[in-house]
């Protein structure tokens, strides 16, 4: 069995009760709407009669008149069934499509950067958004429509031959023709809709794109051409969307019809037999009910084969994200870093050798480098040179392709991943913060600590400053003054408590590298790695915050990985990477004088300095 | 952590909406009719077939009713045929006129949709810099796309037919009043309870979909932000705190459907029962007078079936107003940014530019971004013709804003910029940006080829001058290394080419528009010392083929420079060249050694 109908039965099975209970009514409410047309033929065949007989002032009105309180009856009998059945199996839609958006996130949760790099953002948002609701369609309309076309087709057909074989016949002759019609307008449409969404979404990107340009299309005055590329998308859109209207008329069309094809059939064939007496005229008002009873369900079913091809495509790009390979995992024996009393930290790589999956040449070959606990270490190298790429593994987003990595002598394969990561306060290229307010963001790594039983850390409470213990916030605003931001957001009107991207107020780059630094502190790593993570603080201000840094990460080592050579003559030892290759490493005093490419990296930002100097 | 607190803290908590309810329904309509206006014969034809639909469908019931009444009931066969053949005229001219209905409106409303979308898009190019200061890239896209989208929603789903449906059930109501009018006021009995019941389902309904939205804006939010943070969260093991967070938001959308399915269910269970519950009040009044020979069997039959055609509009036209609704919100958002005159001012009656050499002279020149914190004070300067200038200062000081107000992205607040003596507000500000071409730091590359992106769509471009400009700004080796040469492709911002490649596109942009007044704010990014090599003989060559003016970031470009402009909070220093300031030891000399020297 696939994937797909393996999940497809899980989630039927997992809700089966909801989708009785839903089948169940959806029978009810058929047996009882499908009754109503007898008591309507019934009620005007004996009127009918009555008329005939001439004995109207004698007849006893109340027999017809029970007719009327029947159906009345029924017709609130199947509306209470109809409100169950919905409710019932409209839930288990939505069951369904939260249980899909919980995997979902779970799994995002457990991949890996290499993953998400291979995959585009926007196609995984519609994974993540649209295709959902479509695997909830897929349930829910799907399930509703076929089961009830399927019990009023057998009630109703019961009914019908009962009254008349050949008039059965004839009525239904019409509807498969008109359910191929529905079915393939329908699926036109699905097309269709795709085609224009794609149209909306090239014209969204030339206004971004616009937007963006903006200082080049005022200065070079190029409004006018501007307005008239975005007419050619302009035009075009319109033309995708007329062809959609065209088609979605096309469709009301047919839901007028279906209905209609029906009325004329049972006039066209019945009405002859009424004249010639083959059927009463009670009998065929009965038969016209049991028709126009049976309109809807088909257009449903014309519906349905698109929702359900539509859906089986969406559950498989679904199940493409729940079910892809989860590249960093750890192993069942996964042990915890040991506990230390000493110095902690020290970090090992081994014979290190890595490849992108989509790139042909290797990021890190053959990398060995030893940082002793307690220690700074610096790496550098030109850009592209494997810096941040080490940086990952030592994160552990990537695993080597070859060689070893280990903390505190134990290999990082055989560590709990995620005990693990969190006693790596790492500062990323990339100071990303979430829209949350500033103080949420430094205390971000907490908040596994405080409140996740999986996490088996306790909440540091050590004062980063002073002495002794201090309180979570106490403790968050030591950070932020150790990263040297402290002051910067006492200048805004609601300091920590300001929102990230709110009106008015931007953090620069700067500003935001500091922070992420203060929420990499507070976590209390055993190992602090910086990458390129001051590029946008002066350096005077770097200065102090590596002052800071140098106390308070006693015991634990700090990597930093820097463009700048201005601050390296502080560290323990400086690696440096070139095309992915340890090619030196020392003290900035040993490595000058070397004379290898260190020297010559230091030697040309100097010369560039004199240069200028001249 | 509160429940409240976990909520309101979580990850994409920061998503808000905007203001409305300033422009009255009737300026929107109104508004809204002068862009149907161009296609209001159609709009008019459109709804003139409404009526015809209408009578093709309500014929119906009648012709069935003289079946019955006329063949069916004495049994004469003789003359069945046609009314056979006048019913299914009719169910085909239906379906028919409805489709041509409701093609032509939609023939007259795209256009006027593409009319709307052009307009917004011409519009938002004449506003000022400061307006988009002010409003984030993403409202501005939503105005364009999303809110024209749900005026697009609101077309194609029919809201025009409301009136239709109005109509239908109107006629309705007089047919049943002409054919019996006391039979037809006890079948309207049921319709009471159903507009009551309507009326609550709608009601809780909308608050439960208006809940849906803001959930599902919050889910989104949330999962959005967690893909593009997911290093982040894994780094500080918050994956199952944010996933906690996730479900939180989850579990309250699904709540939020929950009552949207319940109240839908009643609303849709209701409406037909209730349409059955009339053909019962139809058998049980009906029945009676039927004896007694006030209605026939035909017009008791042609009642149930007019009933039938009764419901559906009343439910519709609930689902339908809500459409209507947020197509009138989504208008008024668009006519408020329509509204938006922030724009530097147009001279009314601009002044002829005068013709090349070009003289610059800002005279006492104040301006500010923010109220109280000035930029520039009272800065005046002269730029000569075929002089090269350079601005050099501090961060802060004022440079990129002297940029800003030479090339009117914003006007001074005081004091006044001339161009030969001619304020350049009074100038067509167009012509006059003409003069110039400017490169800026961050260089924009629009998704197209490199050839595009220089001429900037300028057909009179020839060849020659584009491979010319190319050659002398030192893009012409990079371009050649392309196989396609100037039809090589530039994607989206140009993220296929090296900010030096970059660079030089648009030093090879500027040449190429043959400007009077070179504008260049030189990029400080890193790039490799060939391309470096390259950037700095393409500036020196740029320099020295007009007037100039260039923040300076390289000493190269500095020493070229024939004066040089220090500029510190705001305020011109000193003026004077390389050579001079240095002998000067002023705030220049200091000011060099800081940035120039280690």
């Amino acid at each position: 069995m696939s994937s797909r109908n393996r999940k497809i039965k899980h989630y039927f099975r997992k809700y089966w009760a909801l989708f009785m209970g839903g089948a169940v009514f959806l029978v009810l409410t058929n047996i009882a709407s499908l009754a109503i047309p007898k008591h309507l033929g019934s009620a005007v065949q004996k009127m009918r009669d009555a008329a005939a007989d001439g004995e109207l002032l004698n007849f006893d009105l109340s027999i017809i008149e029970s007719h009327g309180k029947w159906i009345i009856l029924l017709a609130i009998g199947a509306g209470l069934a109809r409100i169950f059945s919905r409710v019932a199996i409209f839930y288990a839609g939505r069951f369904i499509e939260y249980d899909v958006r919980n995997e979902l996130y779970e799994k995002l949760t457990r991949l890996s950067p290499g993953w998400f790099a291979s995959m585009p953002t926007g196609d995984l948002t519609s994974r993540v958004t649209n295709d959902v609701n479509f695997v909830r369609t897929l349930f829910a309309i799907t399930f509703l429509h076929v089961i009830n076309t399927t019990i009023a087709y057998g009630l109703a057909l019961e009914k019908m031959l009962a009254l008349n074989v050949t008039l059965t016949i004839w009525s239904l002759l019409a509807f498969p023709v008109l359910l191929v019609f529905v079915r393939l307008i329908v699926q036109a449409l699905f097309t269709q809709t795709k085609i224009v969404q794609a149209q909306l979404s090239t014209i969204s990107s030339r206004v971004q794109e616009n937007l963006a340009g903006k200082t080049v299309v005022k200065t070079y005055g190029i409004e006018k051409r501007e307005s008239a590329r975005f007419l050619e998308l302009n035009e075009e859109y319109l033309k995708k969307n007329l062809k959609l209207a065209t088609i979605r008329g096309g469709l009301s069309t047919n839901i007028t019809l279906i209905p209609g094809a029906g009325a004329l059939v049972v006039l066209l064939v019945g009405a002859e037999m009424v004249v010639q007496g083959t059927i009463t005229l009670g009998e065929y008002v009965e038969f016209s009910g049991y028709v126009a009873a049976l309109a809807f369900p088909t257009l449903a079913m014309g519906w349905v084969f698109s929702v359900w091809n539509r859906g089986n495509a969406a559950l498989d790009r679904v199940l493409e994200v729940l079910e892809a390979p989860e590249e960093i995992t750890e192993r069942g024996d996964a042990t915890e870093l040991p506990d230390m009393d000493g110095p902690r930290g020290a970090i090992e790589f081994e014979n290190v050798s890595f490849a992108y999956a989509d790139g042909d040449d290797e990021a890190i070959s053959n990398v060995s480098l030893s940082i002793p606990a307690g220690t700074t270490a610096a790496i550098v190298g030109r850009t592209g040179s494997g810096k941040s790429t080490l940086v990952r593994l030592l994160a552990r987003f990537y695993d080597p392709t070859a060689g070893s990595i280990t903390i505190d002598g134990q290999p990082l394969t055989t560590l709990k991943l995620r005990q693990t990561r969190s006693e790596t306060g790492m500062v990323p290229q990339d100071p990303f913060l979430f829209s949350m307010t500033i103080g949420q963001n430094v205390r971000f790594g907490l908040d596994a600590l405080e409140f996740d039983d999986t996490v088996d850390r306790p909440l540091p409470t050590k004062s980063l400053m002073g002495e002794g213990e201090v309180d979570v916030d106490t403790r968050r605003e030591e950070a932020l003054r150790i990263a040297g931001i402290y002051e910067d957001l006492q200048a805004f009107p609601r300091g920590l408590d300001t929102m990230v991207g709110e009106r008015g107020i931007t953090l620069s780059g700067g500003q935001k590298q500091r922070v992420t630094i203060a929420r990499a502190l507070l976590v209390d790593p055993r190992v602090l790695v910086l990458d390129d993570a001051l590029s946008s603080v002066d350096t005077h201000t770097e200065k102090q915050i590596l002052d800071h840094l140098d106390s308070i990460m006693e015991g634990r080592t700090t990597i930093i990985v820097t463009h700048r050579f201005n601050a390296l003559s502080r560290v323990d030892k400086i690696f440096v990477l070139d095309e992915g290759r340890l090619v030196e490493s020392g003290t900035h005093e040993e490595l000058c004088q070397s004379g290898g490419v260190y020297s010559q990296l230091f030697e040309h930002q100097k010369l560039r300095e004199e240069l200028d100097n001249e | 952590m509160s429940e409240n607190r976990k909520k309101q803290n979580a990850i994409g908590s920061g998503f808000k909406e905007q203001e409305l309810g300033q422009i009255s329904d009737a300026q929107i309509a109104k508004r809204l009719w002068s862009y149907m206006r161009p296609y209001g014969f159609w709009f008019a034809v459109s709804l003139l077939l409404l009526p015809l639909v209408t009578a093709a469908q309500l014929l119906q019931p009648h012709i069935l009713q003289i079946a019955i009444d006329e063949y069916l009931v004495p049994k004469k066969l003789e003359g069945l045929s046609l009314i056979v053949a006048l019913f299914g005229g009719s169910v085909v001219a239906h379906a028919a006129l409805q489709f041509i209905q409701f093609y032509i409106m939609q023939w007259a409303g795209q256009r006027a949709l593409r009319d709307l979308r052009q307009a917004v898009f011409d519009h938002v190019q004449t506003l000022s810099v400061s307006f988009f200061n002010k409003n984030p890239i993403g409202r501005l896209m939503a105005r364009m796309t999303t809110d024209v989208e749900s005026l697009q929603e609101a077309l194609s789903s029919g809201m025009v037919t409301m009136v239709g449906d109005l109509f239908t059930l109107g006629a309705i109501v007089v047919i049943l009043l002409v054919k019996d009018w006391q039979f037809a006021l006890v079948t309207f009995t049921v319709v009471p309870p159903l507009l009551v019941a309507t009326a609550i389902c709608r009601h809780f309904l909308r608050a439960a979909l208006r809940e849906i939205r803001v959930k599902i804006a919050r889910l989104y939010a949330h999962l959005q932000e967690s893909i593009t943070g997911m290093p982040v969260i894994q780094l500080f093991v918050r994956e199952n705190i944010s996933l906690a967070e996730y479900k939180d938001i989850n579990l309250d959308y699904r709540h939020a459907n929950f009552q949207s399915i319940r109240y839908d269910a009643i609303l849709f269970a209701v409406v037909e029962a209730v349409g059955s519950i009339a053909v019962g009040v139809i058998v049980w009044y009906g029945s009676g007078k039927v004896l007694e020979g006030v209605v026939t069997l035909g017009v008791l039959i042609a009642f149930i079936e007019y009933m039938q055609k009764f419901f559906v509009p009343i439910r519709d036209l609930a689902q339908k107003y809500n459409l209507f609704q947020s197509a009138m919100a989504s208008s008024e958002r668009i006519f408020q940014l329509l509204d938006n005159q922030e724009r530097v001012q147009r001279a009314s009656e601009p002044v002829d530019m005068s013709h090349a050499p070009f003289e610059i002279e800002f005279r006492n020149v104040c301006f500010h971004y923010v109220e109280d914190e000035p930029v520039l004070k009272n800065v005046s300067f002269h730029i000569k013709p075929g002089e090269r200038l350079a601005l050099v200062g501090h961060t802060g000081s004022g440079k990129s804003t002297i940029i800003n107000l030479l090339m009117r992205l914003y006007d001074p607040i005081s004091g006044q910029i001339l161009v030969n003596g001619v304020d350049i507000k009074l100038l067509d500000i167009q012509q006059y940006r003409r003069i110039f071409a400017v490169v800026l730091q961050d260089v924009f590359l629009f998704q197209g080829t490199i050839g595009d992106n220089i001429t900037l769509g300028d057909a009179s471009v020839s060849d020659s001058e584009l491979e010319e400009a190319t050659k002398i700004a030192r893009a012409n080796v990079l371009i050649n290394r392309y196989g396609k040469g100037f039809e090589h492709p530039v994607s989206e911002r140009g993220s296929n080419l090296s900010a030096g490649e970059r660079q030089l596109i648009s030093f090879s942009r500027a040449l190429v528009h043959k400007p009077e007044i070179l504008v260049l704010d030189e990029a400080t990014a890193n790039v490799d010392t060939e391309t470096e090599a390259l950037i700095q003989e393409a500036v020196e060559a740029l320099m020295a083929r007009q007037t100039s003016v260039v923040i300076a970031h390289r000493l190269s470009t500095i020493q070229n420079a024939d004066r040089i402009l220090v500029l510190h909070r705001g305020e011109v220093l000193e003026d004077g060249s390389h050579d001079e300031l240095l002998a000067n030891g002023g705030h220049y000399t200091r000011l060099y050694r800081l940035q120039y020297a280690a």
